[in-house]
């Protein structure tokens, strides 16, 4: 017979759920930004220089990522 | 029966991540922290690295660090100067932002030289932390930002006009009051946001930093140096975002209440007079 462990330790396991649900989010929304800009570009090539823009962009969609990350040291 | 025994193999000992700033000594009754030392250390050099170079600056280009900053500033003050309609009413405010870039910039890059951490230890707390990876810090640099723009904006379209903006309509409708504080609290979050993001992107790339100097024991200069060049990208793309964004919020509404300014006022073109007229 196998004993597992008696007690699960629910704070390790909240802090994973937090991050790998917390991360899904961004990333689809950075994946979208970046197909978005290459489609843009395939039409039109003078768009890439926009780029900095894009940056702009996915920075302000990478503080949702950094918040779930930043949970795991306050739960 | 033997009863199967899940062994952990756990590190005895992990990395030394430190995540808020430790005390190092105090003055009267205020205590100073590792990031507050450090950023008295950064401000200095700031202060001294832009009077040299504006003491070297020469009509005829010469290559060298002086070209670099010339062209960081020009790039800035472009970039202030081109986010309002009117450019005569931008270029006021472009001391104060291409100093918010050099500030943050310089506070992220020197976070990165060898001793800056646990190298240097006083008492077994690191001495220095860049100033940038406090919380307080980053929320100082928010709040002074966001006073400035508020204030700027207020003083240049006027304390009327810039309440009146929030409400699209007559605030004692219910619904357009409701819609105005919300505009009003979008306001509010704006100083959290820009501060929440600059500190947590710094503070995650220390944390990086410190895993994989503990993962590559012998060989940590190996390990950490793709993510210490991914720091120096990331804290230059902060500076700029942060500088970016504060930009952007006092050009809007400089310029939108003042289009609304301007509709409502007797600039009507002479064909319409004619037929207001008329009818």
């Amino acid at each position: 017979m196998i004993y597992l462990a008696d007690a699960v330790n629910t704070v390790v396991l909240a802090k994973g759920l937090v991050v790998g649900i917390g991360f899904i989010g961004p990333a689809i929304g950075i994946g979208m930004i970046g197909s978005n800009y290459m489609q843009a570009i395939g039409r039109n090539p003078e768009v890439s220089k926009y780029f900095g823009q894009a940056l702009v962009i996915i920075a302000i969609i990478e503080l949702f990522a950094l918040l779930a990350f930043a949970s795991i040291f306050i739960i | 029966m033997i009863p199967l025994q899940l062994t952990s193999f756990i590190a005895n000992s992990g990395p030394t991540i430190y995540i808020a700033p430790l005390d190092i000594f105090s003055i009267k009754h205020i205590a100073i922290t590792n990031a507050i030392f450090y950023g008295w250390i950064c401000s200095l050099i700031l202060i001294v690295f832009l009077i040299m170079i504006a003491r070297k600056l020469t009509i005829k280009p010469k290559a060298g660090l002086v070209q670099i900053v010339e062209y960081s500033v020009t790039f800035i003050s472009n970039l202030v100067e081109s986010s309002f309609n009117d450019k005569s009413r931008g270029h006021k405010y472009i001391p104060f932002f291409v100093t918010l870039f050099f500030f943050i910039l310089l506070n992220n890059w020197l976070g990165l030289i060898p001793g800056v951490g646990s190298a240097i230890t006083f008492h077994h707390y690191p001495l220095l932390r860049p100033f940038t990876a406090d919380f307080n810090a980053t929320l100082a640099a928010g709040l002074v930002t966001m006073t400035y723009v508020y204030g700027a904006s207020i003083r240049e379209v006027g304390l009327r006009a810039y309440i009146g903006h929030f409400f699209i309509g007559s605030p004692l409708n219910p619904l357009y009051l409701i819609i105005g504080l919300v505009e009003f609290l979008t306001d509010l979050t704006r100083v959290l946001s820009l501060s929440i993001r600059l500190f947590l992107n710094i503070t995650v790339g220390e944390i990086i930093i410190a895993v994989f100097a503990y993962l590559g024991h012998v060989a940590a200069p190996l390990t950490t140096t793709p993510f210490v060049m991914l720091e120096l990208f990331v804290g230059a793309l902060q500076a700029y975002i942060f500088v970016i964004l504060s930009v952007s919020y006092l050009a809007n509404n400089v310029n939108n209440i003042t289009g609304q300014q301007n509709l409502t006022k007797k600039s009507i073109p002479e064909t319409m007079k004619l037929q207001s007229e008329t009818m």
